[in-house]
Order: structure tokens, then C-alpha cells, then sequence
């Protein structure tokens, strides 16, 4: 299994608050990665760490095995739409992908042509005069014209509406489809990731709290319903991620090692988005407003 | 990247265009008219026949009146060349300091440095081009000044070496762009913002600047004294030239200053209203006239000072600019 991406107690310091903190993770080839977490948990800095836009203050990372801090041979094989999808406003989208051919040694234009054409964004207009999803369309068509082995896309559909947030998505899996690209997509919108990603990491306060897989992360992880003080949690529960309780019953989300047979516990699948909310509320200092639940 | 540069500021090259072609339409002319009534007023000869010594014969100045007519005519067109002076700082506000600040505050620097070229080479083509630009500007402006205040100059009002006049012509508007512009973009790199980095830019291109003109520049190299004496003179001061004159006064025979900023000198056979030849002023016998000064003839050579200073300057504010983009996200 071929590695992407590879952190290895990787962290990043503004000042003297760590951004991100002894983060380690391996993304393998062929995946959609989500990366979750509230504002500040430090997504965009292991986006940027991991497109060479920063350089660790302690760790290491790598991309195809290379350190990407201002590394050429990692930048042609990385392609990154970065927070607010950024654009030269007064640029015409065929002056973006002109850009692109002149800064980088691989560049399609004709299948950035094709994605602009099959979704209908007009190429001479300046891209400061179309909407926020188009602009987020062309960010991608730009992006992915590189033939990137990696995609990176830091909160691509925040700031888009609904209907945009879907169609960028459907595009998004349409070129993944066609390509096989890796990607790595943060978001703090819940209910887009489900249908998307395979793979999730969480951040939370600067650290990783769960990385893995998504559908072995749904299946070893239960949501147990029994009486309340049961004494200690039943037998194949290798983790408690979240209590709670009310007078009679007590809820638990847990991980499991074993299969469940205690009888006075009920247990339940769990939804991507019961898992990654056990995992965020632990921390108990998180605000709520942090938090869009499927806007 | 070339291209990349040159699209996102060719309207900023445009505007740059424009407004020299503007100040050649507000120059050409008057720059022509000048020179004719220069010649028209027999200026030519007679300065030439001055030429460049400090002190002259009391008897060879033919041109004072003709200096006096020229200077009364053109006058009102030495304070407009005054407003010259702010051409390099406008080129450090509109061209450097955007030019890292604005990429920065549109967060476009996360996508034009996740391309295929890195930030050095970026940082180094875009900085080229601004630098080039602003050079060529700069070069027309400061020569072009140059040939507009010849006539000025060598009427001898505003000698080419004052504090103005030395400022806006030759090759020191070169160096003050220049440095401009780089400041603008350090500006940039410190305060990622358009604005900040212009305010920044403004306030230490004025900072600089004055602190050097009031300051270092006249001890760029040791003043000359020059004396001669207010009785029976024989001698008296060229206004053509061009020197640089940092104080002057009477001193009596002791040394002592006796009248600051005044010059006297008298004919050996003064009648009238003159003839007490300033006793009223307390100047006694053996009082003589002295000036503190840089000869004209260092003109190009604190030219070359002046500009080297501002060059060395901006090629240390760039190399800490690239640095600094180096660290940004």
C-alpha cells in the first residue's frame, strides 16, 4: 500500500501556541480523506504544512516520501485550492489556466477546458464576476489541470450555497473517479463528507483525535444503551468515547475490540457524524456555534 | 512567470506611462521655452564666460540682470518642479507596496506559490519586473528633471546642488525610487495588507530621506571654507557655480561671527549710503566674508553618493523581503 502523505509527530507553532501538535498520520493512496474539525483545530496548518507553504517546527512530513517545504518536484505532483478558493479576481479563467501552463511543467489545459465547459462557466469573464461556486469550479478545474497525484482542498465548499456545495462535490468525485487521485478534504460540514470520503482524520485542540478508515471506524464503534450505573462498561468495549447519562439509562458510544454480548445492553450502528461529534465532545471547552451541522 | 507579472501589473505600467507622459507634455514645452529665453536674454554666453570657479572678479558679473529677468519670469514654474519630488514616493506607494501586500491579503499567495515554480523564483521575477519599470521610469524622470532645470540651474537662483533642486534631478530620483519601490515591498512582507504596508512605505521614505538630507549629506565629503574680505573687494562669489553653500557670514578679524547669514563686500572707492560699508553694523576694519560650502564641481559626485546610499539600502531591505517571504504561509 502505497503512502501519500506521512506525518510523524509533526507540530506547528505560531508564537508560542502550537497549532498543530505531535500529529501523526499516514494517508494511502487512492483515498478521499476528510479532515474534520472545528475553526482552529489546525486544519488549514497540516494543509499547508503538507503543501510546503509552512515548514514544521517539529516532526516531520512527507509527500511521496519528499519534505514538501519549497520543494518543486512535490508542488508539481500536489495540487491545492486553499481556504476562500483564491483567485486572481481580474483574470479571466482562460488567464488562469494560461497562468498555469507557464508555472507548471505538467498542465491540462483542454481537461480544464472540458470542466469548465460541462458545468457552463463562461472562460473570458474575470472570475471576480462569477459566483462563489463557480469560482470555487474554476479553483478546482485549475488545480486539478496539474494532473496532481495528491489533491488538497482546504475548505472548498464553506462558503458556497447548498446547491453549489453539491455540485462541487459531484465534480469533485467525477475527476477522483477518472483519475484515481488522492485527496484530502477539510470541511467542517458534516452531512457532505458522508457521502464522499472514505477516509477520515479529526482534529481537535491541535491534536489528532481519530484517524482511520471509514467504514472499519463505523463498524468497531457502537452507540450502547443500558441501565444506568451497569457498573463497568460490558465485555468486548475496548474504549469509552462518550458518556451520557440520565436517571434510568446511560448512553455510550464506544469502540469495540470483540463482539457484544451482554444482554442488558442494547447496541446500535452509528452514523459518520454521531462518531466524529463523540470524538469532538470530549474536550468539553468546544463552543457549540463551532460547529454547522449540514447547513 | 514573466507573463504572470507583466499581466498582473501592466495596469499599474500603464498608469505608470501615462503619467510621465503627462509630466513630458507639462515639461517639453516650458522646457523649450525656457531655453529660449535663455538664449533670447544673451544667458548662454555670459555664464558660459563665468564659468565654474567659486569666487569671481567683483567687476565680472554681466549677468545679474539678465539672471534677474529670467529667474522673475520662470519663477512660479521652480515651485511646481517642487512637486516633482513626490513622483518616487507615489512609484513605492502604487507599485512596491501592493505588490507583496495585496497577494497576501487575498490570500492569492496560497495559490500562485502552490504552482509549479517556487517562491524564489517567483519573488525574484516579480520583483525584476517591478524594479525594471520603476527604473525606466526613473531614468526618464531624472534625466528629463535634469535637462528642465539646466536654465534654472545656470541662472543661478536655484543652483543645481540645493536642497530641492539636487533631489529631483541626476541620478538621485533613480536611487529614491528604487528604494521606494523595495520599500514598499519589505512594507509588504511585515504588514500583509495594502494599506499598512503603504503607510509604512510612506513614513520611511520620508523618514529616510529627510534624516539624510538635513543630516549625512553635508558630510558626504569635508566642506570648503572660502573668505574674502568685505573691504576693498576684489573679488566676490560665482552664482554659476552651482555651489553648494551650508552657511555663511561676516567674521571679524579675531574669527568671530559678527553677522550670520549676510555678505558684504564694498568697492574700494564707495560713496554714498554704502560707503560706511556695514560700521553701522558693527563690522570693523579687517572683517572679513565667510562661507562654508560644497563646490559645485562635487555635484555628480554626491549625485553618485546620494544614489549609491539609497541602491545599498533597497538591495538590504529586498534581501530581507525574499527572506521573509520565505517564512510566510
Amino acid at each position: 500500500m502505497e503512502i501519500v502523505l506521512e506525518t510523524d509527530q509533526l507540530g506547528k507553532r505560531y508564537g508560542r501556541a502550537w497549532a498543530l501538535r505531535d500529529c501523526s498520520l499516514r494517508l494511502p493512496a487512492g483515498r478521499v480523506a476528510a479532515l474534520v474539525g472545528p475553526n482552529g483545530a489546525g486544519k488549514s496548518t497540516l494543509l499547508h504544512l503538507a503543501v510546503g507553504l509552512l515548514r514544521p517546527d517539529a516532526g516531520a512530513v512527507r509527500v511521496f516520501g519528499r519534505t514538501p517545504y519549497d520543494d518543486i518536484a512535490v508542488l508539481s505532483e500536489v495540487g491545492f485550492v486553499a481556504q476562500d478558493t483564491p483567485l486572481y479576481r481580474d483574470f479571466t479563467a482562460d488567464e488562469l489556466f494560461t497562468m498555469g501552463t507557464k508555472l507548471n511543467r505538467r498542465f491540462d489545459t483542454a481537461l480544464a477546458h472540458r470542466r469548465l465547459a460541462q458545468i457552463g462557466i463562461p472562460r473570458d469573464k474575470p472570475v471576480g464576476k462569477l459566483s462563489g461556486g463557480q469560482r470555487a469550479q474554476v479553483a478546482l478545474a485549475l488545480a486539478m489541470a496539474k494532473r496532481p497525484r495528491l489533491l488538497l482542498l482546504d475548505e472548498p465548499v464553506a462558503s458556497i450555497d447548498p446547491l453549489a456545495r453539491r455540485e462541487f462535490l459531484q465534480a469533485l468525485m467525477g475527476v477522483v473517479a477518472e483519475t484515481g487521485t488522492t485527496v484530502l478534504l477539510s470541511s467542517h460540514i458534516l452531512a457532505d463528507l458522508e457521502r464522499t470520503c472514505d477516509h477520515l482524520i479529526v482534529l481537535h485542540a491541535s491534536q489528532v483525535r481519530l484517524v482511520g478508515d471509514v467504514s472499519a471506524l463505523l463498524t468497531e464503534h457502537r452507540r450502547l444503551v443500558g441501565p444506568r450505573d451497569g457498573g463497568s462498561p460490558p465485555a468486548g468495549v475496548a474504549q469509552v468515547v462518550r458518556a451520557e447519562h440520565t436517571d434510568r439509562q446511560s448512553t455510550l458510544l464506544v469502540r469495540t475490540n470483540a463482539p457484544l454480548r451482554d444482554p442488558a445492553w442494547k447496541a446500535y450502528d452509528v452514523t459518520l457524524e454521531d462518531l466524529i461529534l463523540a470524538y469532538l465532545g470530549d474536550g468539553g471547552s468546544r463552543p457549540h456555534a463551532a460547529w454547522e451541522v449540514a447547513a | 512567470m514573466i507573463w504572470l507579472a507583466w499581466r498582473q501589473h501592466r495596469k499599474q505600467a500603464l498608469f505608470t506611462a501615462i503619467g510621465l507622459a503627462l509630466l513630458a507634455v507639462l515639461m517639453v514645452p516650458t522646457g523649450l521655452a525656457m531655453r529660449h529665453t535663455f538664449a533670447d536674454l544673451g544667458l548662454d554666453d555670459c555664464v558660459g564666460a563665468l564659468g565654474t570657479a567659486s569666487v569671481i572678479p567683483a567687476d565680472a558679473d554681466a549677468c545679474g540682470r539678465a539672471s534677474i529677468q529670467f529667474n522673475g519670469q520662470y519663477s512660479v514654474l521652480t515651485m511646481i518642479g517642487v512637486l516633482f519630488l513626490v513622483l518616487p514616493l507615489l512609484v513605492g506607494l502604487f507599485w512596491g507596496a501592493p505588490l507583496v501586500a495585496r497577494e497576501i491579503e487575498q490570500g492569492t499567495h496560497r495559490m500562485v506559490w502552490t504552482q509549479g515554480v517556487s517562491r524564489g523564483r517567483w519573488a525574484l521575477v516579480k520583483f525584476g519586473v517591478a524594479g525594471t519599470v520603476a527604473l525606466v521610469a526613473s531614468v526618464v524622470y531624472g534625466l528629463g528633471v535634469s535637462w528642465w532645470l539646466t536654465p534654472m540651474s545656470q541662472a543661478g537662483q536655484h543652483g543645481r546642488f540645493n536642497i530641492f533642486f539636487f533631489d529631483m534631478q541626476g541620478t538621485a530620483p533613480i536611487g529614491y525610487t528604487i528604494f521606494a519601490v523595495t520599500l514598499g515591498i519589505f512594507a509588504g512582507t511585515i504588514w500583509p495588507k495594502v494599506l499598512p504596508a503603504m503607510s509604512a512605505t510612506l513614513v520611511g521614505f520620508l523618514g529616510l530621506r529627510i534624516a539624510l538630507t538635513t543630516l549625512a549629506r553635508p558630510h558626504y565629503l569635508p566642506a570648503r571654507v572660502l573668505t574674502f574680505p568685505v573691504k576693498d573687494a576684489a573679488e566676490q562669489t560665482n552664482p554659476a557655480a552651482g555651489d553648494w553653500i551650508l552657511s555663511y557670514g561676516i567674521r571679524d578679524a579675531s574669527g568671530k561671527m559678527v553677522t550670520a547669514n549676510a555678505q558684504i563686500a564694498c568697492a574700494p572707492d564707495a560713496t554714498g549710503p554704502g560707503a560706511a560699508c556695514g560700521a553701522d553694523l558693527g563690522i570693523t576694519s579687517g572683517a572679513y566674508n565667510w562661507q562654508l560650502y560644497q563646490p559645485g564641481t562635487r555635484f555628480w559626485l554626491f549625485q553618485a553618493i546620494e544614489t549609491g546610499i539609497f541602491v545599498a539600502v533597497a538591495a538590504l531591505l529586498l534581501l530581507l523581503a525574499v527572506r521573509r517571504i520565505r517564512r510566510v504561509a
